[in-house]
């Protein structure tokens, strides 16, 4: 996989006379150990910082210091456009202009542009009532300085997830006399972006560096890193592993940055497997409110993938074929079992697995017990009449914890809401995995999930198929899609258009195919609507 | 729970308050309180209500309120008192007077089930077709007091200086507690309390389990109002009289033993402390607002106390995940 080449170099400008972030030897140490270690960094006027590092590296850490949050221990120093952090104090870190945008956006889906810009600073008044007229005006200003061009009056929630991204910045990036705005630090902007919402994204972020703003951009996605960033910094175990020019840098050189030792690729084997037998799942017809006839089929020991930008139906087949969503039309085929529509149980009972994409929300109990997340879908393993064995369960839940190598290692019976993503999604997997499933149905299986815990639950795919599992999976991340299928079936407009099978599987036919760009038929078209990731 | 847990004030509070109140009264009262006719007299009192508190218990855990719990039981007696004076045997009353219960929790569960309406609508204003119910079924006047022996025996037979209804009780309670803690069953409804949709497509039927449980509260609530009727005779306003205390106590209890968790033991230790402080002010002060002053305010407390100490747990998950985030 040969990475974009870098395009943003020319808004970055390590030559920059005076950076507007200078971090001298921050070090912070937390009771049970050292999250950063003498950690500098510099990021100039302009320039988009690429901030990379697993779940626990430090990065966090790092972020909360400049935030405010965290104070550091004696000894290291934190400029902001010339202006010293007083360290610990939220305050100062507002005042001396640094700005920050967390996944979480904050905005107030009900409410209007407008209103979610006036909620920070307040509405300009007259006599105590608000001038409407003036407040439009100072939003769409806003808006239009994110190179968005939406009506500032309309309601949040009617927007695309770049677009409120895009005011979430607006909003941090408002004029504020007292302390103009020399750093935006956006944590995980694209997060919870779809694909082809992301190119709208590094707009954004790309309007905001013009304004001579330093961006310390965090992310888990590489290929972010070579079409934004001009600079990349990685931590590990909250050391500095490397802070280089994007355009010395290349995907390898990024991963092994990032997990130390050489990884091993999690690209899986290629050799061509033959279909053998009868298909696990066999799909015919179906249809609903996002899906058109769709058929596939799916055999014992291969991973299908399921490929599409946002709407096409990509994030609704596996659980229409699960029975989460309504099914109208078309029947689904598990071994010579047909399974009924929106019955879960059912389909469980088939020996079918899924995971849905909405982890906190759908997937896991947040305030129950990880020992119970994973009972919950296999009771009989540990029914001993007339009691449910909490010996035998603890046993289960400890297998799938060493299995999956879940961290804290002990925390068993504490709540999910107490783990990372990464190690929740463990558990979900565990939960599952348990049951030994026939069919794995799963919605981004790897979402929200860092690097290192991405291959291990990779890999325990891989291990599943190998003993005669069939997997569907979906996912935004087309990357993911490559390195894990064997064969891909493209979404356009909830209907099948395109399957590709083995070395067919690239990141530029993928897209290339979920845009419905034809080869043929190739037509020019900007950079900004269509990038090759 | 297999890592040992802190015998703090935190998940034992309620012992440790229910202590404090019984040394305040025994020092403060010392000739009427410590006696063991205190402990006859409160255990027999409240057992009623920790049934009570029990129905309301098991709805709850699936995040399911049933409000027509004490309007059922009010019910049940009324009807169960009615059936013996008019020389029903003894046996068949009592069958019959807890299947109205079972058949009210049912067409509870269809409502909230099958009708969509949301479970406090549903059953709130069941209890008022309940109460109509009752006015029609007594005419609107008070059935005379049965005179059985055999019937009263039912629930005032001494064991160990009990009465037994104080063993009824225990029966129920550690039944339930089997139940909501050791087999599939209460599993699923913890599973649906926490998040309906996750207990879906883990494939739990929800529909079923939360039909079941207002079944079940129904049934309690069939169960208390019999027992109520052989212990008290025909009370007119004593259930709904008992609903709010029953939900303090779940509420209570629920920062108890398991804290976050609604649970059977915490329930009940939850409505003999609050007897225990009721019963210690009586002997002190004879107004008459005690009761119910004590049982809003225990409301009120429970919830904040409860939502305040989960606060308190987020917060310091947050940490641990802010430290663990940064020690791997």
């Amino acid at each position: 996989m040969v990475p974009a080449v870098s395009q943003a170099s020319s808004t970055s400008s390590s030559t920059a006379p005076a950076p507007v972030l200078r971090v001298r030897s921050l070090t912070k140490t937390f009771v049970g150990g050292r999250a950063l270690d003498a950690v500098s960094l510099e990021i100039g006027a302009g320039e988009v910082h690429a901030l990379l590092g697993e779940n626990g590296s430090g990065k966090s850490t790092l972020i909360k210091i400049l935030a405010g949050y965290h104070r550091p221990d004696p000894g290291g120093s934190v400029e902001i456009g010339g202006r010293d952090l007083t360290f610990g104090s939220a305050h100062s870190s507002y005042e001396i202009g640094a700005r920050f945008v967390h996944q979480d956006l904050g905005l107030i889906e009900s409410e209007s542009i407008i209103d979610n810009l006036a909620f920070g600073p307040g509405y300009p008044t007259r006599w105590g009532t608000i001038r409407s007229k003036l407040a439009a005006e100072r939003a769409s200003r806003a808006v239009q300085d994110m190179d968005l061009d939406i009506d500032p009056r309309r309601a949040v929630a009617s927007l695309s997830p770049a677009q409120k991204t895009g005011v979430a910045v607006a909003r941090a990036l408002l004029a504020d006399e007292g302390s103009p705005v020399h750093l935006l630090v956006l944590d995980e902007p694209t997060a919870r972006l779809p694909d082809d919402e992301v190119e709208h994204l590094l707009g954004i972020v790309r309007a905001v560096s013009r304004r001579g703003i330093g961006v310390l951009y965090v992310t888990h996605r590489l290929d972010e890193v070579f079409q934004i960033a001009g600079r990349a910094s990685v931590l590990r175990d909250g050391l500095k592993i490397a802070s280089e020019p994007v355009a010395a840098l290349t995907r390898e050189s990024l991963l092994h940055h990032l997990l130390g030792s050489a990884i091993e690729s999690s690209r899986r084997s290629l050799a061509t497997k033959s279909r053998v037998g009868e298909p696990t799942l066999k799909v015919a017809n179906v249809s609903s409110e996002v899906l058109r006839n769709v058929s596939v089929e799916v055999y014992p020991g291969e991973i299908v993938g399921i490929a599409g930008i946002t709407g096409s139906g990509r994030d609704a087949l596996c659980s229409t074929l699960f029975g989460a969503r309504p099914r109208d039309h078309g029947t689904v085929t598990v071994g010579h079992q047909e399974l009924a529509p929106m019955r879960p149980d059912l389909t469980i009972a088939q020996n079918v697995a899924y995971v849905p994409a909405e982890r906190k929300l759908h997937g896991c109990f947040l305030d129950l017990s990880a020992r119970e997340n994973i009972g919950i879908a296999n009771l009989k393993d540990f029914w001993r009449r007339p009691s449910l064995s909490r010996s035998a369960e603890t046993g289960i839940a400890r297998k799938w914890f060493e299995r999956f190598g879940v961290r804290p290692a002990e925390a068993i019976n504490q709540p999910m809401s107490s783990f990372s993503g990464g190690n929740q999604q463990k558990v979900v997997f565990g939960k599952w995995f348990q049951r030994l499933p026939a069919l794995f149905l799963l919605d981004e299986p790897t979402q929200g999930v860092d690097v290192g815990a991405k291959a291990e639950l990779h890999n325990a795919l891989f291990d599943a198929a190998q003993s005669g599992a069939a997997i569907l999976m979906s996912s935004s991340d087309v990357d993911e899609l490559v390195a894990t299928c064997d064969r891909v079936i493209v979404l356009r407009s909830g209907r099948v258009v395109d399957t590709l099978e083995g070395e067919q599987i690239t990141v530029h036919s993928l897209t290339r195919a979920a845009l419905g760009v034809d080869d043929a038929a190739d037509t020019p078209l900007s950079n900004e609507t269509v990038v090759a990731r | 729970m297999n890592k040992p847990r802190s015998f703090g004030f935190e998940r034992f509070s309620g012992l440790y308050l229910w202590a404090f109140l019984i040394i305040m009264f025994s020092i403060w009262v010392p000739k009427l309180f410590p006696t063991t006719s205190t402990l006859y007299s409160v255990a027999a009192e409240r057992s009623i209500a920790a049934i009570l508190a029990l129905g309301v218990l098991v709805p709850l855990i699936g995040g399911t309120f049933d409000l027509a719990i004490g309007a059922t039981a009010n019910l049940v007696t009324l009807s169960t008192v009615l059936m013996i004076t008019h020389h029903f045997n003894i046996v068949v009353a009592i069958v019959l007077g807890i299947l109205i219960g079972t058949v009210i929790g049912t067409v509870n569960g269809f409502i909230v089930v099958k009708l969509k309406v949301g479970s406090f609508i549903a059953t709130l204003g069941m209890a008022s077709i309940l109460a109509a119910t009752q006015v029609i079924v007594t005419n609107n006047r008070q059935p005379r007091i049965p005179v059985n022996s055999a019937w009263s025996s039912f629930t005032q037979t001494k064991v160990f200086g009990f009465q037994i209804v104080v063993m009824y009780m225990l029966v129920i309670a550690l039944v339930l507690w089997w139940a909501l803690s050791r087999t599939p069953a209460g599993r699923y409804l913890y599973a649906i309390g926490s998040s309906p949709e996750a207990a879906r497509l883990s494939g739990v039927r929800v529909d079923f389990y939360t039909w079941i449980s207002l079944i079940s509260s129904g049934t309690i609530a069939g169960i208390a109002g019999v027992l109520y009727a052989s212990k008290s005779g025909p009370g007119l306003t004593y259930g709904p009289s008992l609903l709010l205390p029953a939900f303090a106590a779940t509420f209570l209890g629920s920062t108890q033993f398991l804290p976050g968790r609604y649970n059977v033991w915490g329930s009940v230790l939850a409505i003999f402390v609050l007897a225990t402080g009721v019963k210690g002010l009586q002997l002190v002060t004879d107004v008459v607002w005690l009761d119910q002053m004590f049982s809003g305010v225990a409301l009120i407390a429970a919830v904040a106390f409860a939502l305040g100490r989960q606060r308190s747990v987020e917060e310091r998950k947050r940490k641990q995940l802010v430290r663990a985030d940064a020690h791997p």
